[in-house]
């Protein structure tokens, strides 16, 4: 029995090969969920590298899923490995030329929750971003028209942030119903 | 018609008296007449309006009781079935609707979800709509079946034939 066990070489992926050749040092890290590419990309260069994936033609993600973010001030091994940042900005990638999706995400500090905005590469990241500015409290750089899309205008905070109790701070009581615009 | 002497004299508030004359109240007439043809405002917001559009399709039929002419317009209707989640940003919307229906009008709330928040205690979500207008009928249940939002309809139905007036005109007679 000497059969060989034949081993696999998967061929790195063309988005990796392109981004290494290209923004080398925007990736922080590299990995695999379900069959997912996921990268980690440092804030400073975020746009840039977002540019590039959308607009390069052979890599052409131009559907942009979705835009939400993490907030890992309770998970410890996350936020080890970047540097403590307690928000992690997710950008879910499709691309119809080589159909497969990418996963970008962004580590950003609390104590700047700034970041450039997308909705100028893809015109859908607009709600996208206000959604994510709503629930985390992330700004959006250069957004169009960057305000709440979910909860009240006059709401106080950002509840899908780990501190936010699950019951509110009293807005259900506290709140203005005959002041809203219906 | 389809009315026959049995019908009439099991009537509550209906006599006949000898061949083919009947007396009764107009206001019996005119409660016979508005239980027989409500008019529902369907206010659908989640998984509850499901099984509300299930109700009035084929399968279970709510005209088979008189209510299947849905208008979403306010103006036009006298039964509002709120049926899902309503938010704190929602509210406003479903009282001016509310405020917009003529009298008399009737409220169900479908669901644990309108009558109490059901699983959902959060920052967002209204406990239970009778905080803020007056309801009928209450349905349990997540979600309710078809037959129990029609068991509503007719508890609604029997409301009306008692004379008893909506929930809402007795609490601006209350305060
Ligand atoms: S009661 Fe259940 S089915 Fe109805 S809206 Fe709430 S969660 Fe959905």
């Amino acid at each position: 029995m000497n059969e060989e066990k034949e081993v696999e070489v998967q061929p790195k992926p063309l988005v990796l090969q392109k981004l290494e050749e290209h923004h080398a040092d925007a990736l922080l890290s590299q990995d695999e969920t379900r069959g997912t590419l996921v990268i980690v990309v440092r804030k400073e260069q975020a746009y840039a590298v977002l540019e590039y994936l959308k607009t390069d033609p052979e890599l052409a993600y131009t559907f942009l899923v979705d835009v939400t973010a993490v907030d890992n001030s309770q998970m410890e091994s996350e936020l080890m490995q970047f540097d403590y940042a307690r928000f992690m900005v997710v950008y879910q990638l499709y691309s119809y030329q080589g159909q497969c999706r990418l996963r970008v995400k962004v580590p950003v500090h609390e104590n700047d929750l700034s970041i450039p905005s997308v909705a100028g590469l893809w015109r859908g990241a607009n709600w996208l971003e206000r959604e994510t500015y709503d629930m985390f409290g992330i700004n959006f750089d250069g957004h169009p028209d960057l305000r709440r899309i979910l909860m009240p205008d006059d709401f106080d905070g950002h509840p899908l942030r780990k501190d936010y109790p699950l019951r509110g701070r009293g807005e259900r009581e506290s709140f203005n119903f005959d002041k809203q615009n219906v | 018609m389809g009315l026959t002497n049995t019908d009439i004299q099991s009537a509550q508030g209906v006599e006949q008296t000898d061949g083919n004359i009947i007396t009764t109240t107009i206001d019996k007439v005119i409660n016979w007449g508005r239980k027989n043809s409500l008019w529902p405002m369907p206010f659908g917001t989640a998984c509850c309006a499901i099984e509300m559009m299930a109700t009035l399709a084929s399968k279970f039929d709510l005209s088979r009781f008189g209510s299947e002419a849905i208008r979403f317009s306010p103006r036009q209707s006298d039964l509002l079935i709120v049926s899902g989640r309503i938010s704190i940003k929602m509210m406003p919307v479903l009282k001016r609707i509310y405020d917009q229906m003529p009298d008399p009008k009737w409220v169900i709330s479908m669901g644990a979800c309108a009558s109490c928040g059901g699983v959902f205690d959060t920052y967002t979500l209204i406990q239970g709509v009778d905080q803020f207008i007056p309801v009928d009928v209450y349905i349990p249940g997540c979600p309710p079946r078809p037959e129990d939002l029609i068991d509503a309809v007719l508890q609604v139905q029997e409301k009306i034939a008692s004379g008893a007036s909506p929930k809402g005109v007795e609490h601006l007679l209350e305060t």
